[in-house]
């Protein structure tokens, strides 16, 4: 979907509702909700231990949430396992070590079509060579679109650079064909270029492909500065919700919880 | 001749050896995928040869009683993996650990049972008589053959299906990384269940090979598991091809202690073996082919 079609659609891709969530007896989210609309980029926003990945988590069934809904496209996916959240088309990149080192950059990219329908589950026509024709397709896609992964397809992932990991753990997820895609840090430990060329490319993903990204960062300038919407998160709490620019410019609460 | 004393051991020491890196295969495939060692995989062997041996007997037919041992050693690892194993997931590592103890010690009752405690011979699929070059004793039979090549040819095919299957990529990605695995939508809980599966086969097929030689018994494989399970450690515990090269060494080497050491020597084997464990633990505590790195503290 184009970004012009989406954003006369109006309605958020994905929305999150009294979301109640925690490890053992602490309580991480409580009654988080935050609206992620079509083809937008939401920024979700915090210090340390505000509940940002634990939101994320929680969304992509990590962990179970102990209240709340979790809407995609009207269905609620709350409680359900990862394997059936990622079916049903949201897909999280968690922070730190995303790819898999001991598998080649193809193998790690296969991994992200696990989650497509096989072959078994297909209605009729000749669904092995089909699946298996779309399957190359769909990898030389992710080839196209980035380029130093197609040059070392056959290189352990372990021998990636950073910036090209990270290239690689978008690629993979996008290949689950991800109506939603949940990027956790995605800027974590990289330098400043690499860092720039990794929110360029979100920023491509949101307005060509009309992807809908939930970006959680902890540096809020830069994710600010690509997102169209940002929440900010405090001890699991929503303290403020509005577009970019607004946040942006609220100066008490840069200072109070955003850090700049 | 000293020379052909020394390939008689060798060989004699490979055949072994393959059975142990069998034994050590089914160890490495249950911890890379969950980090447990599985204390009974010995116990399952011995369970699925009183199974193959008991069709043998009623059949008459050797590959009856090899193929249902395998078939066997399926269904029991994946068996065991669902009732016992599955609900001590998420839990502390130790009550992974005594279940299968517990798991070990309720199949070696169970076979005393179902069959009977008594020493019991196991038929061999081929002659056992050994084979000669011209007049010189090679100190292997053809079933020894047989022996290496079904481990080999079971462990190539094995590898081959990790590595080109999509199954077996599942399970490689679920082993390396159950968390990214789940997020790619590989339900791990299956690919544990299929490692246990493929554990309970690769011991089943080292108990048929090895109790033509050893007896069968409730206890038969213990002294085989804990070969098994050296072999293993000098591997790395988690690399299959450090389990083969592991259980080769281990093989060869505790030939040359029973053979050069006469009949004292057949009682220093297990001693050997666990000689042997110490001194890699102490030198290269992650195993000779691990890429796990030790931090010194």
């Amino acid at each position: 979907m184009s970004r012009a079609a989406a954003e006369h659609d109006g309605s958020p891709a994905l929305a999150v509702e009294g979301l109640v969530a925690g490890y053992g007896g602490v309580v991480a989210l409580d009654g988080v909700s935050i609206s992620a609309g079509t083809g937008a980029i939401t920024a979700v926003l915090g210090a340390n231990g505000a509940g940002k990945t634990t939101l994320l988590r929680a969304v992509s069934g990590m962990i179970r949430p102990r209240r709340g809904r979790v809407l995609l496209g009207g269905a609620d996916l709350a409680g359900r396992s990862p394997e059936q959240i990622v079916r049903a088309g949201i897909a999280h990149v968690p922070e730190g070590q995303g790819v898999i080192p001991e598998l080649t950059v193809e193998e790690n990219l296969r991994v992200g079509m696990m989650s497509w329908p096989g072959v078994l589950s297909r209605a009729s026509g000749s669904p092995s060579r089909n699946s298996r024709a779309e399957r190359a397709a769909a990898l030389d896609e992710a080839y196209g679109r980035f380029r130093p992964l197609a040059d070392r397809r056959r290189k352990l992932a372990a021998t990636l650079s950073g910036g090209e990991r990270q290239m690689l753990v978008i690629a993979r997820a996008l290949l689950s064909r991800p109506r939603v895609l949940l990027l956790d840090e995605p800027s974590l430990g990289l330098a400043p270029r690499i860092m720039a060329q990794v929110m360029d490319l979100v920023v491509r993903l949101s307005r060509e492909q009309g992807l809908t990204i939930v970006l959680v960062e902890q540096n809020a300038r830069s994710a600010l500065a690509v997102a169209d919407h940002g929440v900010v998160l405090n001890l699991g709490r929503v303290v403020a919700s509005a577009d970019a620019q607004t946040l942006a410019s609220d100066v008490a609460l840069r200072h109070h919880y955003l850090g700049f | 001749m000293p020379v052909v004393e020394f390939l008689q051991f060798t060989l004699s020491g490979v055949v072994f050896g393959m059975i142990y890196a069998a034994i050590a295969l089914s160890l490495v495939l249950i911890w890379r995928g969950t980090r447990l060692l599985n204390y009974a995989q010995g116990g399952m062997a011995m369970f699925t040869t009183y199974v193959a041996i008991e069709v043998v007997y009623r059949t008459g037919s050797y590959w009856a009683g090899f193929v249902v041992a395998l078939a066997a050693g399926v269904v029991l690892g994946a068996v065991c993996q669902l009732t016992v194993i599955r609900p001590t997931m998420n839990k502390p590592p130790l009550n992974a650990v005594i279940v299968t103890i517990g798991l070990l010690i309720l199949l070696e009752g169970l076979a005393g049972i179902f069959f009977g405690g008594q020493y019991r011979s196991f038929p061999a699929a081929f002659s056992i008589t050994g084979l000669r070059i011209g007049t010189t004793p090679l100190g292997v039979s053809r079933f020894d053959v047989f022996v290496v090549a079904a481990v080999l040819v079971t462990t190539l095919a094995l590898a081959a299906a990790f590595k080109y299957t999509s199954t077996g990529l599942r399970m490689r990605a679920a082993a390396f990384n159950a968390t990214i695995a789940r997020l790619s939508g590989i339900r791990v809980a299956r690919m544990l269940t299929i490692g246990w599966a493929l554990a309970g086969l690769l011991g089943a097929l080292a108990g048929v090979l090895v109790s033509p030689s050893t007896f069968l018994y409730p206890n038969s494989m213990d002294a085989i598991f804990v070969f098994g399970f050296t072999a293993a450690v000098i591997g790395g515990l988690d690399s299959p091809v450090g389990a083969v090269v592991g259980g080769l060494l281990l093989g060869i080497a505790l030939s040359y202690v029973a053979g050069y050491l006469g009949s004292k020597g057949s009682d220093l084997t297990s001693l050997v073996a666990l000689g042997i464990l110490v001194v890699v633990l102490m030198i290269r505590p992650d195993g000779l082919f691990s890429a796990t790195k030790v931090r010194r503290v």
